[in-house]
C-alpha cells in the first residue's frame, strides 16, 4: 500500500503504522494508491477505517496489490559489506513484544530480573561470619616477611625461591616424577651413603645460616655479631654455649670493672686523685 | 577438619626437625655418626609415608595460586588474605555506593515524570505494582 502525503511524499507503509497515524495525525490528507494502478484518494482516512483503534483489513480486501514490505532501515555509518540482512515484515513477533503490545504507551518495557536477597548492598563480611578473620588480618599490623608466619623453620626462608630453584612455581609446573610408595632403605642401599669425615666445604655450610632473630636490644646488645652463626654439632653445641657463657661473663666483669677504675680515678674522695691531677697538669705544660 | 591439619602440621615439624638434624650430622661428619646417619634417612622415609598418608584425607582442599607466589617471594602469606578482605570490603562498598545512587536516581525520576505525565505514570505504577512497589 503506498501513501502519498499532498503529492509530494510517498511512503510505503505498514497498515498498523497506517493507524498510528491516524490516531496522531486525523486530519492529513492521504492519498492511497497500489500495484494495480487504482487510485483512491481519501480526504478523511478515519471515513474508510473508522475513528476507532480497530485493526485494518488485508490490503487484498480493499482491491489493491499485494501488500509491500516495509522499506529498509537506513545502513549504519559505517556499514558495508559486513551488514547484516534487513529483517522482513513476515517475521514473527516475540512473546515480549506479544505482551508488550498490551501495555500502551510502554510496549518497550520488559519484566525487571528476579529480585534476590543477597546484593552489593548487604554487608558481606557479616554476612558470611568474617569479622574475626577481618579484625585479626586488619586490625593488627601483619609481618611482611615468611620467618615470622614459620620462625621454627630452619633456613633462610626470606629469600625468594628463584635464587636456589625452591619455588613453589617450579613444582606446579614442573612436578617430579613420582615412583611408587616408599620403602625404607636397606642395608646395602645403606651403604652407599657412607661420607668423607671432616666439615663441609664453605659453598654447602650456607645451609644452616638462619637469618639474625631480632630480639629485645637491651638484653643482647653485647652479644650480637654481624657474622653468620657456625655451624653446630649436636654433641658440641651445649659445650659451646657454656663456654661461651663463661666468655662472655668474665668479658662483661672486666668492662664493668674498668668502668668502676675511671669512675673512681675522677671522683674528689680518691687518695690517689691529688697526685694524678698534678701529674697530668704537669705533663700538659 | 582442624584434626587433619594439626596431624599434617606436626608431621612436617617432625620431617623438618629431622632433616635439620641431619644436615648438623653431614656438616661435620665423623665414622662415629654413621649409625645416626642411617637412623635419620630411615626416618626422612618413614617421615614421607605420614605424610603422604595425611595427603588421602585432604585432596578436597584448594589453595589459590596467587598464595605460592607470596611464598616464593618470601612474604607472609598473611598478607594475602589480608588483601583479599581488603579487597572484598572495597568492591562491597563500591556497589553498595552504585545501587544507593541508582536507586536514589530513580526514585527522583519517577517523581519528576509523574509531575509531567500524572497519567501515564499512575499506569505505571499499577503495572509495576504487583510486584516491584514504585520506590
Amino acid at each position: 500500500m503506498g501513501l502519498q502525503f499532498q503529492g509530494s511524499y510517498v511512503a510505503q507503509a505498514d497498515p498498523q503504522v497506517l493507524m498510528e497515524l491516524h490516531l496522531h495525525l486525523p486530519s492529513v490528507k492521504l492519498q492511497i494508491g497500489g500495484s494495480s494502478g487504482a487510485e483512491t484518494t481519501m480526504e478523511n482516512f478515519s471515513a474508510l477505517f473508522g475513528a476507532h483503534a480497530d485493526p485494518p483489513p488485508p490490503p487484498s480486501a480493499l482491491g489493491f496489490g499485494p501488500g509491500k514490505p516495509p522499506p529498509p532501515p537506513p545502513p549504519p555509518p559505517g556499514g558495508g559489506p559486513g551488514t547484516a540482512p534487513p529483517p522482513t515484515a513476515t517475521s514473527v513477533p516475540t512473546d515480549a513484544d506479544k505482551s508488550s503490545a498490551g501495555c500502551g504507551p510502554f510496549y518497550l518495557m520488559r519484566e525487571l530480573p528476579g529480585s534476590t536477597e543477597l546484593t552489593g548492598s548487604t554487608n558481606l563480611i557479616t554476612h558470611y561470619n568474617l569479622e574475626q578473620a577481618y579484625n585479626k588480618f586488619c586490625g593488627k599490623k601483619v609481618k611482611e616477611k615468611l620467618s615470622n608466619f614459620l620462625p621454627d623453620l630452619p633456613g633462610m626462608i626470606d629469600l625468594p625461591g628463584s635464587h636456589d630453584n625452591s619455588s613453589l612455581r617450579s613444582l606446579i609446573e614442573k612436578p617430579p616424577i613420582l615412583g611408587g610408595s616408599f620403602n625404607p632403605i636397606t642395608g646395602t642401599m645403606l651403604s652407599g651413603f657412607r661420607l668423607h669425615t671432616g666439615p663441609l666445604p664453605e659453598q654447602c655450610r650456607l645451609m644452616h645460616i638462619q637469618p639474625p632473630k631480632k630480639k629485645n636490644k637491651h638484653k643482647h646488645k653485647q652479644s650480637r655479631t654481624q657474622d653468620p652463626v657456625p655451624p653446630e654439632t649436636p654433641s658440641d653445641s651445649d659445650h659451646k654455649k657454656k663456654k661461651k657463657k663463661k666468655e662472655e661473663d668474665p668479658e662483661r666483669k672486666r668492662k664493668k670493672k674498668e668502668k668502676k677504675k675511671k669512675k673512681n680515678r675522677h671522683s674528689p674522695d680518691h687518695p690517689g686523685m691529688g697526685s694524678s691531677q698534678a701529674s697530668s697538669s704537669s705533663s700538659l705544660r | 577438619m582442624a584434626e587433619k591439619f594439626d596431624h599434617l602440621e606436626e608431621h612436617l615439624e617432625k620431617f623438618v626437625e629431622n632433616i635439620r638434624q641431619l644436615g648438623i650430622i653431614v656438616s661435620d661428619f665423623q665414622p662415629s655418626s654413621q649409625a645416626g646417619l642411617s637412623q635419620k634417612l630411615n626416618f626422612i622415609v618413614t617421615g614421607l609415608q605420614d605424610i603422604d598418608k595425611c595427603r588421602q584425607q585432604l585432596h578436597d582442599i584448594t589453595v589459590p595460586l596467587e598464595v605460592f607466589e607470596y611464598i616464593d617471594q618470601g612474604r607472609n602469606p598473611q598478607l594475602y588474605t589480608k588483601e583479599c578482605l581488603e579487597r572484598a570490603l572495597a568492591k562491597n562498598e563500591q556497589v553498595k555506593g552504585k545501587i544507593d545512587t541508582m536507586k536514589k536516581f530513580k526514585s527522583l525520576l519517577i517523581q519528576e515524570l509523574s509531575k509531567v505525565f500524572p497519567e501515564d505514570m499512575a499506569e505505571y505504577r499499577s503495572i509495576r505494582g504487583e510486584g516491584h512497589p514504585p520506590s
